[in-house]
């Protein structure tokens, strides 16, 4: 069920071994894994990505990658210290009295202005807004709930390859999207390479005022298939939800019912770039925000689907939003190479994408159902 | 623009030899257009430049010849015909194009949309075998749909404003230019897709709304931002103007930023303002000529409007060499010498 995962020496590929069952989709044998993934390597994305990122940005080439555990947050941290070294003006020394006319002038004024506006934002973000002193001061906060309040358990983690692309694919629940964070927290801090996963963001998170802002400086991106398509190109982690809304609103008598997933976006993506899909199980999300009712109409002004009735919100007013300390496991299942299967060619055959989508759904449907079983209490685990 | 990018795959080498080739600039006197002339001045294999303008470029020319030519005024494509005929012009290069919002919205109009008209209607009347356009990443319009990065395919969409032509405009003569590319396949028809341009001397929306010492935002929202320095931009219209490459390309510097950061490195006070109250000031002081910036264009202070420039890395191998850190950093120089000054 976890997906044990065993190292293979040398090429530093992972072999999984798979136990759920995932009909055609796994009906391949091994060589044949191993032939694409030679094929994988000159893919024509992989080699153009040093002429596109030439001038800006990290270069993310898969065997520094590899060398550099920290990755993305690194990189930029460095860019951010050259530019800091371009920016902040150089101490023109000088006694008392250039000090005194500097402050009189408003030299200084201008530094303060600058200095506070500056305090909680790098001066570098990546290309999709990712902001790494944001996603450090967020740090004690998202590591709090990961630890000691949601005690999120991560198992299989190591199916994650170290370098790459890859499609993370898992269930949604919550209603405020606490999942996708505790999955890019888990990956980060457990993975060996510590892996930073860019969650696809639903449209009116994404663009909702403050909460948005919030979610792209800590690395959401908005759930589109162009810029999906860049991240895995790049060899990025990307992670979607493909129940979308429907997941979020579902009221807590469903929970655990995994809901249509979307019209099969993700099984095109991984065509379309050529990227294991790896399900991912997320349970003890639902019990975190119990969802009573959706209020439609009251919501219909202020552009969010629904308002949400939980046991606490709105009763408690904003401290209803402090979720239930209910214990997470998030499950990391083994990765499925549908683009071994089937070509690049065949992402536009709306049948096989629904049939495929279909079969992802039911393998994180089995893998949800094996841990509830398992579980005894949703608070105590 | 398929027609147009069908074209784009073959030859990308001069049309002529050495030292016979013409070139016609309209909007001559704007920057692009003097940096443009001043760059065929010294490239010998230009025997000739022809500048269309109201007013003759500042600096002295010598194998430029100037045409003063009003674009608004009827009849005046025939007599753009008859000049490119006589100085047997082979590529004209369309600027006259605003880069700043006025109110003089119909004034806008004639000289945007019919101007481009003339131009293309002297084009066909003449032997111009290349057509360059300048256009704007505006023209693509800031909305929630857009992915990070727009590739040149996507839609036109521009801003929606019952008062505001100033993008309408751009985009129709985009759309004049696409046709014409069309009805033409012997012709090359290239179209520069421009992020804004900020540096030292730009004279624009977007380098005067970041001179102001306080600078509206919207609460809650920090779009991603794009730039081009001019000296990029001067090297795209040279490159395009020397070598064949048929087809719209986006150019911009490498780099986003979000505008609060920008704020927050160029010392500027930002004043958050709640969607709602800043739409309805915005829509009172545009209608009191208050400001120079139509309401429509807050959306673009909400939602991103980045391109992506991968086609023009890979076609006409155009790699910006400012990135947005150099073009800030070069506007927050500008900003502390202005400082200085006071």
């Amino acid at each position: 069920m976890e997906g044990r995962a065993s190292r293979q020496g040398g090429n530093g590929r992972t072999k999984v071994d798979r136990r759920v069952p995932v009909g055609m989709i796994t009906g391949h044998n091994r060589s044949r894994a191993q032939r694409s993934e030679a094929k994988r390597e000159n893919w024509p994305g992989e080699g153009d990505r040093r002429t596109t990122e030439r001038r800006y940005g990290p270069t993310i080439d898969p065997e520094e990658e590899r060398r550099r555990p920290p990755g993305l947050g690194r990189e930029l941290k460095e860019m951010e210290r050259i530019m800091q070294e371009r920016f902040v003006p150089r101490n023109e020394g000088g006694g008392l009295g250039a000090r005194l006319k500097k402050l009189l002038t408003g030299g200084t004024l201008w530094e303060e202005i600058r200095r506070i506006q500056l305090r909680h934002r790098s001066e570098v973000v990546d290309e999709f807004g990712f902001d790494p002193k944001m996603a450090d001061q967020m740090g004690p906060l998202l590591r709090f709930l990961y630890e000691s309040y949601f005690r999120v358990e991560l198992r299989g983690h190591a199916n994650l390859p170290s370098s790459g692309r890859a499609l993370l694919v898992a269930n949604h629940s919550g209603t405020l999207p606490m999942d996708a964070a505790m999955l890019m927290m888990g990956m980060q801090r457990e993975h060996e390479a510590h892996r930073m996963v860019r969650p696809l963001v639903e449209d009116f998170v994404y663009h909702a005022p403050v909460l948005g802002t919030i979610i792209r400086r800590m690395g959401g991106v908005r759930a589109n298939f162009e810029n999906a398509e860049r991240l895995l190109e790049r060899g990025r982690v990307a992670a979607v939800f493909p129940e979308g809304i429907q997941g979020i609103g579902k009221p807590f008598s469903q929970r655990y019912q995994l809901q249509r997933f979307g019209r099969g976006g993700f099984v095109k993506l991984a065509l379309r770039t050529r990227s294991p899909i790896i399900p991912v199980a997320i349970v003890g999300a639902e019990e975190a925000y119990p969802l009573l009712f959706k209020f439609r109409g009251l919501a219909r002004s202020t552009g969010v689907p629904f308002l949400p009735v939980t046991p606490t919100f709105p009763l408690l007013g904003p401290l209803g939003l402090v979720p239930l300390p209910s214990k997470w496991l998030i499950l990391v299942g083994g990765p499925i190479y549908i683009h071994e299967s089937f070509g690049a060619r065949d992402w536009n055959n709306r049948v096989l994408v629904n049939k495929v989508a279909e079969q992802v759904r039911s393998t994180i449907q089995s893998m949800v159902d094996d841990t509830l079983a398992k579980r005894r209490s949703a608070f105590l685990g | 623009m398929t027609t147009a990018d069908r074209h784009s795959e073959s030859d990308s080498r001069p049309g002529q030899g050495d030292g016979e080739r013409v070139v016609a600039i309209s909007g001559a006197r704007g920057m692009l257009g003097s940096a443009l002339i001043r760059a065929l001045e010294e490239d010998r294999r230009y025997t000739k430049v022809v500048a269309f303008d109201l007013q003759k470029p500042d600096f002295a020319l010598q194998k430029t010849v100037f045409h003063k030519i009003d674009l608004t005024l009827p009849g005046v494509d025939a007599e753009m015909a008859r000049v490119l005929r006589a100085e047997q012009v082979d590529t004209f290069v369309h600027l006259a194009f605003l880069s700043n919002f006025t109110h003089r919205t119909s004034w806008a109009h004639e000289l945007e949309s019919i101007g481009t008209l003339h131009v293309l209607n002297a084009c066909t009347e003449s032997r111009t075998r290349k057509v360059v356009l300048w256009s704007q990443s505006l023209c693509y319009g800031a909305n929630p749909g857009n992915p990070a990065y727009l590739r040149e395919g996507h839609e036109l969409v521009g801003a929606a404003g019952p008062n505001d032509t100033y993008i309408s405009d751009k985009i129709d003569a985009e759309r004049q230019v696409r046709q014409f590319a069309e009805e033409h396949p012997d012709r090359r028809v290239t179209v520069l897709r421009m992020a804004p341009i900020l540096d030292r001397d730009a004279s624009n929306f977007i380098s005067n709304m970041l001179s102001n010492r306080t600078i509206p935002v919207l609460l809650g929202h920090d779009p991603l931002l794009q730039f081009l320095h001019s000296d990029d931009a001067d090297r795209a219209l040279k490159m395009v103007v020397d070598e064949d490459h048929a087809g719209v390309f986006n150019i911009a510097a490498d780099g986003v930023l979000p505008l609060r950061t920008i704020t927050g490195l160029l010392g500027r006070v930002p004043l958050p303002l709640p969607l709602a109250l800043a739409r309805r000031v915005a829509g009172v002081l545009w209608m009191g000529q208050v400001i120079d910036v139509p309401p429509s264009f807050l959306d673009y202070l909400r939602y991103p409007c980045v391109m992506d420039t991968q086609k023009a890395q890979q076609k006409l191998r155009f790699f910006a060499e400012r990135d947005i850190h150099e073009i800030v950093a070069e506007m927050a120089g500008r900003i502390e010498a202005d400082r200085r000054v006071a």
